[in-house]
């Protein structure tokens, strides 16, 4: 048993160490001083009332919020239809488009933010809503595509046909039985690109103005110039934001199953 | 509806958006690379690359970061998997989901936290001199053990699905078959388990090295102004310099270094496999 409890022992120091920004921006957020510390000093709401006087980290939140709930929205929406299409039909090229739809993954952030920068500055959407969410969008469909043809390998069509054997017209079948038994692949790919497009930072580095940022590069940009525990606080807030997705997806889909798939298309 | 229709309809928005938001601008972007002042075709950007030692620099470094990364990573990272192949199914759960909640939450704000802990001021240094261990602050951030502590931090759960992937699907008899042959438990690891995940091995540390070699926003906050790597220089000719050609250059030719690397290592890692088999 000894050799499971060094196994242990590792684990648990990993585990702390993974977790410890977060241990640390947390109780740091609350501090009393007027410096970065930790632990921190006293305890006091200050630096998240602090938060309520710079416009540019709530206006960027709610710019988040949306390019991310849009981006989920849509990517969901178009995703799942090309995994119909590559689930239901086979056809020549499929196994061309099926690698093409989950190439944005392989290929390096800083290549994609470059390259639609490049593109977007001579359509005239470099720094705007509809660039970034065009952007978004193509990071996020790999995912999409994956998850909903996981789900549709185990499909029973069988299911699809008693349906229409019993008289239901195509849409009722699609609405009562299809949609049903794939909810918990296309409700993950859609939270999932929500998280994606929400933390992003590479890609949408090369495609903000200044008045299209978004929260984490709002951070990052903050952190490049000054450390004061106002990072801590939005950051938490960010956090707090995050958990209440990643919990979701726990529990819609489980995140061994999510991250396997994860890996395995890099 | 035609089978053809049919499928036409349902992949057209997704390929036009990978064709207008992906395929055309790399394209583009490849072909920017190839551009010198006068906007003709040249090697410039490439070769400039080549004779400039302070380029040359720079890519070593990001590889020299990445193969640190890779390394304590995976000495990090192979206990916690066999420790998850080895536990039931809750720890397994709650451990799963202590190591792979964080990678959701933005690289920036986990950065941050680093920062907190290895600041001059930070919590390690304030502990160690109030301790009287050292009397000046340890340099633990912009430098390369900055760049390559967030970056492990960043990828080990990577490291540790795969290799925990390859480990779940050892059939736990062929454990069995080994100690009733009479081997040790030292003697199991090395002619059972190790060679089975070797594939664990290999995805994970191709995975953690591919993305450490392009992972910008970590060694711009860790890294400091003064230890560049290529990401970053390829960042500053686009952004700072408006260099685009060199930029577009620089990037292409570190996914094209990045590339060869990971080709040569499973190259040589297979032909190692070959020969045992020829031994034998």
């Amino acid at each position: 048993m000894k050799k499971i409890n060094v196994l242990g022992l590792i684990t648990f120091f990993v585990l702390v160490l993974v977790n410890l920004p977060f241990l640390v921006i947390i109780p740091s957020s609350f501090t009393a001083a007027g410096y970065l510390g930790f632990p921190p000093e006293g305890f006091s709401w200050q630096w998240y009332e602090m938060i309520l006087d710079r416009p540019e980290f709530i206006d960027s939140l709610w710019f988040s919020l949306k390019l991310a709930t849009v981006t989920a929205i849509l990517a969901t929406l178009i995703g799942t239809l090309a995994a119909f299409a590559l689930s239901k039909y086979k056809f020549r090229g499929s196994g061309i488009i099926n690698a093409l739809m989950l190439s944005p993954l392989t290929v390096p952030s800083l290549i994609i933010g470059i390259s639609a920068l490049l593109f977007f500055t001579r359509i005239g959407i470099a720094g705007t809503f509809t660039g970034l969410l065009l952007a978004h969008m193509l990071i996020s469909i790999p995912y999409v595509v994956r998850l909903v043809l996981t789900g549709l390998s185990s499909f029973d069509y069988t299911l699809e046909k008693a349906g229409y054997m019993l008289g239901a017209h195509p849409f009722r079948v699609f609405w009562d039985i299809t949609l049903p038994l794939l909810r918990p692949a296309i409700v993950s790919g859609m939270i999932f690109s929500f998280l994606t497009s929400f933390d992003n930072v590479t890609v949408s580095l090369f495609l903000v103005a200044p008045d299209t940022t978004t929260l984490p590069l709002a951070i990052f940009t903050y952190m490049q110039e000054t450390l004061d525990p106002l990072v801590a606080s939005i950051s938490s807030v960010v956090i707090l934001l995050s958990l209440v997705f990643i919990v979701l997806l726990e529990k819609v889909y489980g995140l061994e199953r999510l991250f396997g798939l994860n890996s395995q298309s890099h | 509806m035609s089978k053809r229709l049919s499928v036409t309809l349902l992949t057209a928005p997704a390929m036009i958006l990978l064709l207008g938001v992906f395929i055309i601008p790399m394209l583009m972007m490849l072909l920017l690379s190839f551009q010198d002042e006068n906007q003709a075709f040249s090697l410039h950007n490439y070769l400039l690359f080549v004779q400039d030692p302070y380029y040359l620099e720079v890519l070593w470094r990001t590889i020299r970061v990445s193969l640190w990364t890779v390394l304590a990573s995976l000495l990090l990272g192979f206990p916690v998997a066999m420790y998850m192949a080895q536990a039931t199914g809750k720890m397994r759960g709650i451990v799963t989901m202590l190591i792979l909640a964080p990678h959701l939450i933005s690289v920036v704000i986990r950065n941050f936290g680093w920062v907190v802990v290895l600041g001059e001021k930070g919590w390690i240094n304030e502990t160690l001199i109030s301790l009287g261990l050292i009397d000046q602050p340890l340099r633990l951030l912009y430098n390369e053990l900055g760049i390559v502590i967030g970056l492990t931090d960043s990828f080990i759960a990577y490291m540790v699905l795969a290799i925990a992937t390859s480990l779940y699907a050892i059939d736990p008899s062929l454990n069995k078959a080994a100690s009733i042959l009479g081997a040790s438990r030292v003697r199991t690891f090395f002619s059972v388990t190790l060679p089975l995940c070797l594939p664990g091995i290999i995805a994970g540390t191709t995975l953690v090295f591919s993305l450490s070699m392009s992972a910008f926003v970590t060694p711009a906050l860790m890294g400091g102004t003064s230890v560049k790597v290529m990401p970053v220089i390829a960042y500053e000719q686009i952004m700072a310099t408006l260099n685009w050609p060199l930029g577009a250059a620089l990037a292409f030719l570190l996914l094209g270094s990045t590339i060869l690397l990971v080709t040569l290592y499973t190259k040589l890692i297979e032909t190692k496999r070959y020969k045992e088999v020829f031994a034998s």
